[in-house]
């Protein structure tokens, strides 16, 4: 049959018409939208048998129970335990983020060496074997040539049992140099020791017992310290219990306070002071305390006949209205808070904790800690807590002959030395150090980093990392990509904390002094290991004495050792109570007066004379020049960003809000009033220098924070991690700079001076 | 010899000419092809519509061309319902403009859902209450009597007469004409309406929402209402610019100003109803809800008072005075200016009842209004429809006897 | 013998939130993503195409330094009864039944195989609680394990919104069943997972027509309002607040008009 024109079209036209006729044009829509109901590139997520376990979170060092809802081996959501006492059901947004950590972009998930550049994130994977012996034989190496006191290791923190491992370490092998990084326990561990004698307690606040909370600037309710304690406090709070806060801006913190007083950023000590002599004037402070179990409260006389003042004499400088002229509030609003708070049932002053820097101003804590003395709340419900670390039952360290010459040796951030012999940790001062240091005689020759981020939480950050840079040997811990990590020539990571156990320590500056253990919920998922496990399998490798040191089959049976007794009631109820009350206060005090020091005699001073001794009032001036146009910089602490050691997880950098971050550019608050001297508006791209760098913002006008500051948020500008994290507005810390206290080293610079222009 | 494809005793442009304003034409459909493929494959993330801005450009076009091809209904209702003979000689260039316009509104329903594959769920899984199920019932089965009131049309091509049974089909079908006719209109009515619904209905939104009847808020009948009015007025201007493309009169004068004296009638009467209904929701409906009139239109360069004014005044009451006097009409640049203004108007108003309505804020610690410009991808598969319609026009009026008047108006061909 | 009250038969699930507790931390915020498989971009900055189920607002009194206050306001589905009782402004406009209201939980629900995504729902909603899924969601790396099964993910193209997490009360649901008392869910046995998540138990959930439950009592407080009450929307979620700028800025009002609650009338 020949086909012609006609005939095709009829037999197309046919066809169409009898397929549209048919059921299929009807299956196929139906199939088509059943399709769009499965896509196979949306997950569907296996479901299975749940079970919940508890475990206690190590992300920040607050140290919250949780409880894991897992399906199978997976992890599906993380919640506050109820039943722990520290965060009884609470949780921050880090917490339930940290799953984000198990699974995600953002592990390392095999130890690396690096191949490009420090920071470049270039690695290549290796063995555990050939890592653990490229360190170990560089350390060594190190070793043989009498320079054990160069290698340093930079942790988080210097409780707990891994920490312990690493100074453990450090003495078989022979270096001083086990560094914490800066925190509020600075400046509290040297309030403690200098008005009661204890040279390693910590100093914690029973907040949850007390009914009037006077914070000098904590972040109680912006995520630092402790977070989960300090919102389990405040969730219980009713009408019989007050907060005020002391805060140039109005943070979260300030925005639920019954009170917010923005005293001129740097005056707080002076505040307390002047709070202290309304009490003393009113005689409406706690007489037998004062009488009993205090030494200088009035004027005294030494062993050679000399008069001193006391600290009732030196704080009646400080009137009312002296004390508005320094802090700029009324003279009225300084008597009632006083008034207020000594005749509070259960009063308690804090300070220097949850602050997002750590700003060790020794007199402010003084001036704190006195407060609290005055209402006798020292050791008692609802006070201020004086308790000692956990004891570890280990056998002492075998130590040869290196490493007793090794640890005779100064320490490389110049803490204990003769310039700042009162101190324990300076890691604010190892960047300069190091900078200024010949290259062949550097003070660090290799770094074990864990449980820290120096790279990116130090301040002056651009320098920290030249410092670094030039350290020729970096292991790193970390089970994340952090900065640290990038500038790490081997990464021995860590197992995430869903996955090991570790001993939790009782967390900075809660007043009851609890540790909890986090076990593993899941298999590692990862070819990585527990810290504790590296670094006995290090010292394993290295032989003779430090072998000798590390008898444990592996870090569980040295958890076991370590706890002793403690360790069958953390297994089984996840956390131990250390002590069973505070110490009374007859016992409490460690002062060559054997009394709580008003007059801290002991205190290294480079002055002579009471006035260097007592706490008094002296101005501190920040950092850079001062020009006309100028604003003072100052970091804040939001609880939605992660500061710490580990960078803000996606699900947190999702709830920033609009007037924080936009894009990769991050705002800075600035007051209207501000605003208008700098001719700046809302939304405004800007520029701010200071002498520690420069960087590109956008201006937000917020009616809460003190003409002249201009404030930024810490923990964001991260570079390292993933793409879900990097790359999100600018590190503070990199226009940050520390200034060290002549007699302490601790960082005492509130904020820095800064330039801040239209763009 | 073969039959020509040109319908007998017209003039039309050489092919090559022809194929070169096809092919201008084309290329902005390409573009617009371009970007449906963007949007199908990829997703609505390719546009720059967000959470708050759910509705946006293509909803508008979605109102505009619905409420412009409303000429192809009112013209029907006209001719065939009221009986006016006249309006014959137009009537088959509305309906294609009809088709043109409705075509073009499914499709961008079809680009504007994120699940185009399962559209027809609004048909399988109709929710009677809601204003866009009446929408898409309407608007569908209208679609079709536009088709079946255009079938007829497309029989006339000369090729196609020649077939015997398309032939008698044709014949046939302008006999029962009248019929689909009505009901294309009584479908009109309420699409139109049920579209008016769609912001109208909103009670979470103050900006747009408005009390009625029944079911139906205000906005019902004045969405009818004014896309009866200005329909015919778009219909005549679109013929109006075919004959100054093709430099061709193709209808008498008597049918333009017919239309534009019953349009200006309808306007007047639409400007002043619609005038009543803001002056009550801004004094009575929106106070209710805590917002004063100038709540919705301070504060923001795009969406200030001048939007109101420009809407009911200038292309309100202005075209619509402009064309009930017979001089205004009569006037062919007063006419036409008259018509664009509008069409402008009606413009506007489908504006505003979709993009301000998403733009106000809403909660008083929102202060910013929400703001939104078009993504190149909306723009674009909005302009498509636009090129699609010349290519189709172009089309039928070179192949199909549109006109009824061209021969005797162009003698001599 | 214990009697089983008939009202639980009907329940009306809703939520008070004390705004003067609320600090602004954006635990539920989290805890919701979480709990409910909300996925998440590199770039979440622009709010308006970021997913959040609940959100939390920063919201200032306007006085200048140091006079100013902050209040934060977290915002869910308000779950409206709407005009008439079910008559969502959501709900009414959905052309194809995707979103429902459910009388007897009180709850709006989202069939996302349903939905086709026309937006109609995002239009008439005033508290921008509906958020549609621009993007196909994507969980880098191996984070698709810590997905829940309670939850299914979004595809591309449809409008999700928070449920109240109904997933839990099925659960509870279920569990009742299970041991035999069908009708009997007990209050802290359903709860959401932003109640539960607040670390300073600002959030009360429950039945608000159940005298026992905590919420029926504290949605009558002198200082509970509804956000945007005047637009009629019927809200289940009730707010706290001993501020009257709060109470104002929960609303719209005319420039004579004050709201219902005042600080001095207190005082």
């Amino acid at each position: 049959m020949k086909i012609d024109r006609r005939c095709f079209l009829s037999l197309a036209g046919g066809l169409v018409a009898g397929h549209l006729l048919s059921p299929v044009p009807w299956k196929v829509t139906d199939d088509l939208s059943i399709w769009t109901q499965n896509w196979p590139w949306t997950p569907v997520p296996e479901t299975g048998p749940v079970a919940w376990k508890e475990t206690v979170c190590t992300m920040c060092p607050g140290g919250c129970g949780i409880k894991v809802r897992m399906i199978k081996d997976r992890v599906i959501k993380i919640e506050g335990s109820e039943d722990y006492p520290i965060n009884r059901g609470s949780l921050c947004p880090l917490g339930y983020s940290s799953i984000q950590y198990l699974y995600g972009p953002s592990r390392v998930t095999s130890p690396m060496k690096r191949t490009g550049e420090r920071g470049s994130g270039k690695f290549e994977p290796v063995s555990w074997d050939e890592a653990i012996s490229e360190v170990s034989g560089k350390l060594d190496a190190l070793r043989k040539n009498g320079q054990s006191h160069t290698v340093a290791c930079i942790s988080g923190s210097d409780k707990g049992t891994v920490p312990l491992l690493f100074k453990r370490f450090l003495e078989a092998y022979g270096s001083p140099n086990f560094i914490r990084t800066p925190s509020g326990q600075d400046a509290h561990e040297t309030a403690a020791y200098l008005a009661q004698g204890h040279s390693d307690k910590n100093v914690g606040f029973d907040l949850e017992n007390a009914t009037f909370i006077l914070s000098f600037g904590c972040g109680l309710l912006d995520g630092g310290g402790a977070p989960g304690y300090q919102f389990s406090t405040y969730s219980r709070f009713d009408r019989r219990h007050t907060l005020v806060q002391v805060e140039p801006r109005l943070s979260n913190t300030a925005a639920k306070a019954k009170k917010w007083l923005a005293a001129k950023p740097g005056t707080e000590g002076a505040l307390a002071l002047g709070l202290a002599r309304v009490i003393i004037e009113n005689g409406l402070y706690n007489r037998n305390f004062i009488e009993n179990h205090s030494f200088g409260f009035e004027d005294w006389t030494d062993d050679n006949g000399a008069i001193h003042m006391g600290f009732k004499r030196m704080v009646s400088e400080y009137t009312p209205s002296r004390v508005a002229g320094i802090t700029g509030l009324e003279a009225r609003q300084i008597e009632s808070l006083a008034r207020d708070f000594a005749r509070a049932q259960k009063p308690v002053a804090v300070c220097g904790y949850n602050e997002c820097r750590a700003v060790a101003d020794i007199d402010k804590t003084l001036a704190v800690h006195a407060l609290n003395a005055l209402v006798g709340n020292i050791n008692q419900s609802g006070g201020m807590i004086v308790f000692p670390d956990p004891e570890y039952t280990v056998s002492p360290v075998e130590k040869d002959r290196i490493a007793s010459t090794g640890l005779t040796k100064p320490r490389a951030d110049m803490a204990g030395t003769d310039k700042y012999p009162q101190s324990r940790y300076l890691l604010n001062l190892l960047p300069d150090i190091l900078m200024s240091a010949k290259e062949s005689d550097l003070p660090v020759q290799a770094l074990l980093v864990t449980g820290a981020n120096p790279v990116y939480t130090l301040e002056d950050s651009t320098t920290a990392q030249a410092a670094f840079a030039k350290i020729p040997f970096i292991v790193s811990f970390s089970s994340f990509m952090d900065e640290t990590a990038q500038y790490a020539d081997i990464i021995l990571p860590d197992h995430h904390f869903l996955e090991g156990y570790r001993d939790v320590p009782p967390p900075e500056g809660v007043g009851k002094p609890i540790t909890g253990l986090s076990k593993p919920v899941v298999s590692p998922r990862y070819d990585t290991r527990n810290t504790g496990d590296t670094i006995i399998d290090i010292a394993r490798k290295m032989g003779g004495s430090i072998s000798n040191s590390f008898p444990w089959d592996g870090y569980e049976a040295f958890l076991k050792e370590a706890l002793k007794d403690q360790y069958r009631d953390l297994s089984r109820n996840g956390y131990v109570e250390n002590v069973e009350k505070p110490a009374a206060l007859d016992v409490a005090f460690a002062t060559d007066s054997g009394k709580y020091e008003f007059y801290p005699t002991r205190r290294h001073t480079t002055g002579n004379g009471d006035e260097a001794k007592l706490p008094g009032f002296k101005e501190t001036d920040v950092p850079g020049k001062e020009t006309s146009g100028g604003v003072i910089l100052i970091a804040y602490k939001s609880p939605r960003i992660a500061s710490g050691a580990v960078a803000n997880p996606p699900f947190m950098t999702k709830t920033i809000d609009a007037d924080m971050l936009k894009k990769e550019k991050l705002f800075i608050q600035i007051n209207p009033e501000t605003a208008g001297k700098l001719n700046l508006k809302q939304g405004d791209e800007a520029v701010i220098e200071t002498s520690a760098g420069k960087a590109s913002v956008k201006v937000d006008l917020y009616d809460g924070i003190m003409p002249g500051l201009a404030a930024m948020p810490a923990g964001l500008g991260h570079t390292a991690y993933s793409r879900y994290i990097a790359g999100k507005g600018v590190n503070v810390n990199a226009l940050l700079q520390p200034v060290a206290d002549p007699t302490y080293g601790i960082n005492k610079a509130w904020g820095i001076r800064a330039q801040l222009k239209k763009a | 010899m073969t039959t020509p494809a040109i319908p007998e005793g017209v003039k039309r442009c050489g092919s090559r000419q022809f194929l070169l304003w096809l092919g201008v034409a084309a290329l902005v459909v390409l573009w617009g092809v371009y970007a449906m493929y963007r949007i199908w494959f990829y997703g609505l993330n390719q546009t720059n519509m967000n959470n708050a801005y759910g509705f946006a450009l293509w909803i508008w076009a979605d109102l505009a061309v619905i409420a412009l091809g409303g000429g192809a209904f009112f013209s029907g209702f006209l001719a065939y319902i009221i009986g006016l003979k006249n309006v014959k000689n137009i009537i088959n260039f509305a309906v294609i403009l009809g088709v043109v316009c409705y075509t073009s509104a499914l499709l961008i329903l079809g680009l504007d859902v994120g699940q185009p594959l399962r559209g027809w769920f609004i048909f399988w899984h109709a929710n009677v209450h809601s204003m866009l199920t009446e929408v898409a019932f309407c608007l569908s089965v209208y679609l079709g009597v536009l088709i079946i009131e255009f079938i007829p049309v497309l029989l006339e091509n000369p090729k196609i007469q020649k077939v015997r049974f398309f032939h008698h089909l044709s014949h046939n079908m302008h006999e029962i004409m009248a019929v689909f006719a009505a009901t294309g209109v009584f479908l009109s009515f309420f699409h139109q309406g049920s579209l008016g619904g769609v912001p109208g209905v909103l009670y979470g939104r103050p900006f747009a929402f408005r009390e009625g009847l029944f079911v139906w808020p205000w906005t019902f009948f004045l969405f009818t209402w004014s896309a009866a009015a200005v329909g015919p007025l778009f219909t005549a201007s679109m013929c109006r610019l075919t004959e100054a493309i093709t430099r061709k009169k193709l209808v008498k004068d008597d049918v333009y100003h017919l239309l534009a004296k019953i349009s200006g009638w309808m306007l007047l009467t639409y400007i002043i109803a619609k005038s009543i209904d803001t002056i009550y929701w801004a004094t009575v409906t929106a106070p209710s809800m805590g917002f004063a009139l100038m709540d919705f239109y301070s504060n923001n360069p795009l969406y200030n008072i001048w939007i109101l004014v420009a809407e009911i005044a200038v292309c309100g009451f202005l075209p619509a005075l402009i064309l009930i006097t017979r001089k205004g009409r009569e006037n062919k640049k007063l006419l036409f200016g008259a018509a664009i203004l509008a069409i402008i108007g009606l413009l506007i108003n489908r504006w505003v009842m979709v993009l301000q309505v998403m733009a106000a804020p809403l909660m008083p610690f929102q202060e910013e209004w929400f703001m939104y410009s078009p993504a190149w991808t909306e723009v674009a598969t909005s302009i498509l429809p636009i090129a699609y319609g010349i290519i189709l026009i172009s089309l039928a009026y070179r192949y199909l006897p549109l006109f009824p008047q061209e021969k005797e108006l162009n003698p001599g061909n | 013998m214990e009697k089983i009250p008939s009202h639980t038969k009907k329940r009306h699930f809703g939520m008070v939130i004390d705004l003067d507790k609320c600090t602004g931390c954006a635990s539920c915020m989290v805890a919701c993503y979480s709990e409910n498989n909300i996925s998440f971009r590199d770039e979440e900055s622009v709010k308006m195409l970021s997913t959040n189920w609940i959100q939390v607002f920063k919201l200032t009194n306007g006085k200048p330094f140091p006079d100013t206050e902050v209040c934060y306001l977290p915002k869910p589905c308000m779950q409206c009864d709407g005009k008439h009782f079910g008559h969502s402004p959501c709900v009414s406009v959905c052309p194809a039944v995707a979103t429902d209201f459910d009388y007897p939980t009180g709850i709006v629900s989202q069939i996302y195989t349903r939905c086709f995504g026309c937006r109609y729902c995002m239009a008439a909603c005033p508290y921008h609680a509906r958020k549609f899924n621009w993007w196909d969601p994507v969980w880098p790396a191996d984070m698709e394990k810590y997905l829940s099964p309670d939850v299914s993910p979004r595809m591309r193209g449809v409008v999700e919104k928070c449920t109240f997490c109904y997933h839990r009360f099925q659960r509870a649901r279920q569990q009742a069943y299970n041991e035999g008392r069908p009708e009997d869910i007990r209050e802290d046995e359903y709860q959401t997972a932003c109640t539960q998540a607040c670390p300073s138990n600002a959030i009360t959930f429950g039945d608000l027509d159940n005298p026992d439950h905590a919420v029926y009592k504290l949605k009558n407080s002198r200082y509970a309002f509804r956000l945007l009450e005047r637009l009629n929307t019927n809200p289940s979620v009730y707010y706290l607040s001993t501020r009257e700028w709060v109470h104002r800025a929960a609303d719209n009002y005319l420039e004579h008009e004050q709201p219902a609650f005042s600080e001095e009338q207190q005082a």
